[in-house]
C-alpha cells in the first residue's frame, strides 16, 4: 500500500511540474468531447478503430523515444522490470492519445439526423 | 426496424442536460478526489496540545517533520530555526556534477515547502541547552521548548585536508560534489575540461560516516563513462583511494562495485587517506594507517571531505559521550525510536543522527514519519511505538542511462521495496528513478505526504 501511495504522490508532483501541459491536454479533451456531443450523433464505434490505431502508433513512438528522451537507450534495458516499466509508460502515452483521438474521430464520423 | 444501439444513442442525443450532468458527476468527483486525497490536511484525529516544539534545521528532515506535526497536532506552537531561504535538492548534485542535469533543477525555495501556521526564525541555532529546554540563536535570542527535533544536517570538514579551498572547486582539476549546488556545477566544469584531454584522475573516500555514501562511487563510474564518451578513456588513469578497507559499507554492494571497477580498470588503494592538497601544483598527499605518506600528481581530483556533526551539536551536551559516534559529535539517539537517549524530549532526524549507515534522503523519507509518530506519542504521555529499521537507498549511477537501485537497512541487509527489483542488476528503471522520479518523491516527503 505504501508503495502505491508513493507512486501516486510521484505522479501528483509530476503532474504539478507539467501543469500547463496537463491543463492544455485536459482543455483539448474537453473541447473535443464538447464538439463530439455538440451536434449530431458521434460515431463512437466507427471512430474507435482509427483512434486505437493512432494510440498504438503513439505508444510505439513513445516506446522507442522515451529511453533517449531520458538520456538512456533501449540497449540499457537490463531485465524484465525495465521492459515492463517502459511498456507501461508507453501505454500511458497511448492512453492519452486514445483519449484525445477517440472523440476526434467520433466527431469526424458522426451522423446527422 | 430500429437498432437498439441506435435507439440508445438517439435518446442520449436528445438529452444534452442529462449528458452534461452524467459527465460532471463522473469526472468532477474523480478530479476533486485526486486533488483532495493528495492535498495537505489536518489529521482527523489531531492531538490537541499547547506544546512548544522547536525544529533545528530546515533541510528535508526538518521540513518534513514540520509538515507532519502541523497536521498531527492541534494547537502546538511549532518553530523552525534556520536561516536558509534556498532549499537544495542534494540528491541531484551528482546529476549536476556529471553534466546530466542543469543546476536549476536542484534549487528550490524553503518558503514553498514550509507548512502554514508555523513560526520560521530566520537565524541559526548557536547553542543547544537541553538542560534548560532551550536553544539560543546566533543573534542571542533564547527560544524555549517543550520538545526539540534536531535536524541540523552535518558539517563537511574540508579543514581536515591541508591546503583545501572549497572556493577553488572547478579550477585546476579540483572537483567536489558535496558543498553546494554551485560546487556541483563547478565540478562538472572541471570534469568536462578533464575529459577533453584525459590524464590522471584521483577519486577519494574519507574514513568518517558520509552523507550519500554512494556519491563518491557514482562520481567514479560517471567519470569513467564521460571519458569513454569523449574517447579519452585509453589516455586516462582513474584511481580510487579509500581511507577504509572497503568502498561501501554493505558487503554485497562493495564486492559488486569492486568487480565492476576491475572490469573498468579502476584500481583501488585501500587505507589511503587524503590529508593534503596543493591545488596550484595539482598534487595530493595520502597517508596510510601506519603514517606512511605518499604524494601523487593528478589532472583531476574528486575530494570527498571527512564529515562530522556541526560544532553547535558537537560542542553541546547532545552528542554521544563514548563509542564510535563520539569522535564525530553525532547525536546520541536510540537507533530505533530516534529519541535522544538522555534527553527524552529530544528527537533526532537525518544526517546528524549517530546511527549506523543511512545519511540519505531515503533515510529521511522512512524516518520522518517515525520521528513524528513517536514525538506525538511522547506528547500524549505514551512511550514511542514506532521503530526504525535503518532503511536507506542509493540509486547508484553506473553510466549515463543505467543505474543500480540499492536499498538496505541498519544490518546491511538488502531490502528492495518491491520484490522484483534486483539490486545488483544494471537497470534503466533505476536510472529513470534517479533521473525523473525521485525528485517528485522528495518533494512529497518534504510536504509530509509520504
Amino acid at each position: 500500500m505504501y508503495d502505491i501511495w508513493l507512486a501516486l504522490n510521484i505522479l501528483f508532483e509530476l503532474f504539478l511540474g507539467y501543469l500547463p501541459l496537463v491543463a492544455a491536454i485536459v482543455v483539448a479533451w474537453l473541447v473535443l468531447m464538447a464538439i463530439a456531443f455538440g451536434r449530431g450523433r458521434p460515431g463512437w464505434r466507427r471512430g474507435l478503430g482509427p483512434a486505437l490505431m493512432l494510440a498504438l502508433l503513439v505508444a510505439i513512438a513513445a516506446f522507442l523515444a522515451i529511453p533517449s528522451l531520458t538520456k538512456s537507450s533501449l540497449s540499457e534495458m537490463g531485465y524484465w522490470v525495465d521492459w515492463a516499466n517502459l511498456i507501461a509508460i508507453a501505454l500511458g502515452f497511448g492512453g492519452v492519445a486514445l483519449a484525445l483521438a477517440w472523440p476526434l474521430f467520433a466527431t469526424l464520423r458522426r451522423r446527422f439526423r | 426496424m430500429t437498432d437498439p444501439h441506435s435507439r440508445r444513442h438517439t435518446q442520449q442525443a436528445f438529452d444534452p442536460d442529462r449528458r452534461r450532468l452524467l459527465f460532471g458527476a463522473t469526472v468532477l468527483p474523480l478530479a476533486a478526489g485526486a486533488g483532495l486525497a493528495l492535498a495537505p490536511r489536518r489529521a482527523s484525529a489531531a492531538l490537541k496540545t499547547s506544546a512548544r516544539i522547536v525544529i533545528a534545521g530546515s533541510g528535508l528532515g526538518g521540513i518534513a517533520t514540520a509538515n507532519r506535526l502541523s497536521r498531527e497536532l492541534d494547537g502546538a506552537k511549532i518553530t523552525i530555526v534556520d536561516r536558509k531561504e534556498m532549499h537544495n535538492y542534494q540528491p541531484g548534485y551528482t546529476l549536476v556534477a556529471t553534466g546530466i542535469w542543469p543546476v536549476e533543477k536542484v534549487v528550490d525555495r524553503n518558503a514553498d515547502l514550509h507548512p502554514s501556521g508555523i513560526e520560521w526564525v530566520r537565524e541559526m541555532v548557536a547553542e543547544f541547552d537541553p538542560d534548560g529546554n532551550a536553544v539560543v540563536t546566533d543573534s542571542g535570542r533564547r527560544i524555549e521548548y517543550d520538545f526539540l527535533v534536531v535536524a541540523t544536517g552535518l558539517h563537511l570538514d574540508y579543514a581536515q585536508i591541508e591546503g583545501m579551498d572549497v572556493d577553488a572547486i572547478g579550477s585546476n582539476g579540483l572537483a567536489s560534489v558535496y558543498p553546494s549546488h554551485l560546487a556541483a556545477q563547478a565540478t562538472w566544469q572541471a570534469m568536462d575540461a578533464f575529459r577533453a584531454k584525459g590524464g590522471e584522475a584521483l577519486m577519494t573516500l574519507p574514513a568518517t560516516p558520509l552523507k550519500c555514501a554512494g556519491a563518491p562511487l557514482k562520481m567514479t563510474f560517471m567519470l569513467v563513462d564521460r571519458l569513454r564518451e569523449a574517447g579519452t578513456r585509453s589516455a586516462s588513469r582513474v584511481e580510487f583511494h579509500s581511507a577504509l578497507g572497503n568502498v561501501f559499507s554493505v558487503e554485497r554492494i562493495n564486492q559488486d562495485v569492486l568487480e565492476r571497477w576491475e572490469a573498468l580498470d579502476v584500481p583501488v588503494t585501500f587505507n589511503s587517506k587524503l590529508v593534503a592538497i596543493d591545488i596550484g601544483a595539482r598534487r595530493a598527499s595520502f597517508t596510510s594507517p601506519e603514517g606512511e605518506r605518499t604524494e601523487l600528481g593528478y589532472d583531476f581530483i574528486h575530494v570527498v571531505p571527512p564529515m562530522r556533526a556541526p560544532d553547535v551539536v558537537k560542542n553541546s551536551p547532545l552528542p554521544w559521550q563514548e563509542g564510535g559516534f563520539a569522535a564525530g559529535g553525532w547525536l546520541e539517539v536510540d537507533k530505533e525510536t530516534l529519541r535522544h537517549r538522555r534527553y527524552p524530549n529530544v528527537f533526532g532526524l537525518g544526517d546528524i543522527n549517530g546511527t549506523p549507515r543511512g545519511k540519505t534522503a531515503a533515510t529521511v523519507k522512512k524516518s520522518a514519519p517515525i520521528v513524528t509518530r513517536n514525538l506525538v506519542d511522547v506528547i500524549a504521555g505514551k512511550e514511542p511505538a514506532e521503530r526504525f529499521d535503518g532503511y536507506t537507498s542509493c540509486p547508484l549511477l553506473l553510466r549515463e542511462g543505467s543505474a543500480l537501485l540499492v536499498e538496505f537497512d541498519y544490518e546491511g541487509r538488502l531490502t528492495p521495496s518491491l520484490p522484483m527489483i534486483d539490486p545488483l542488476q544494471d537497470s534503466y528503471f533505476a536510472w529513470l528513478m534517479k533521473y525523473r522520479l525521485l525528485k517528485p518523491a522528495y518533494i512529497a516527503v518534504a510536504k509530509g505526504r509520504v
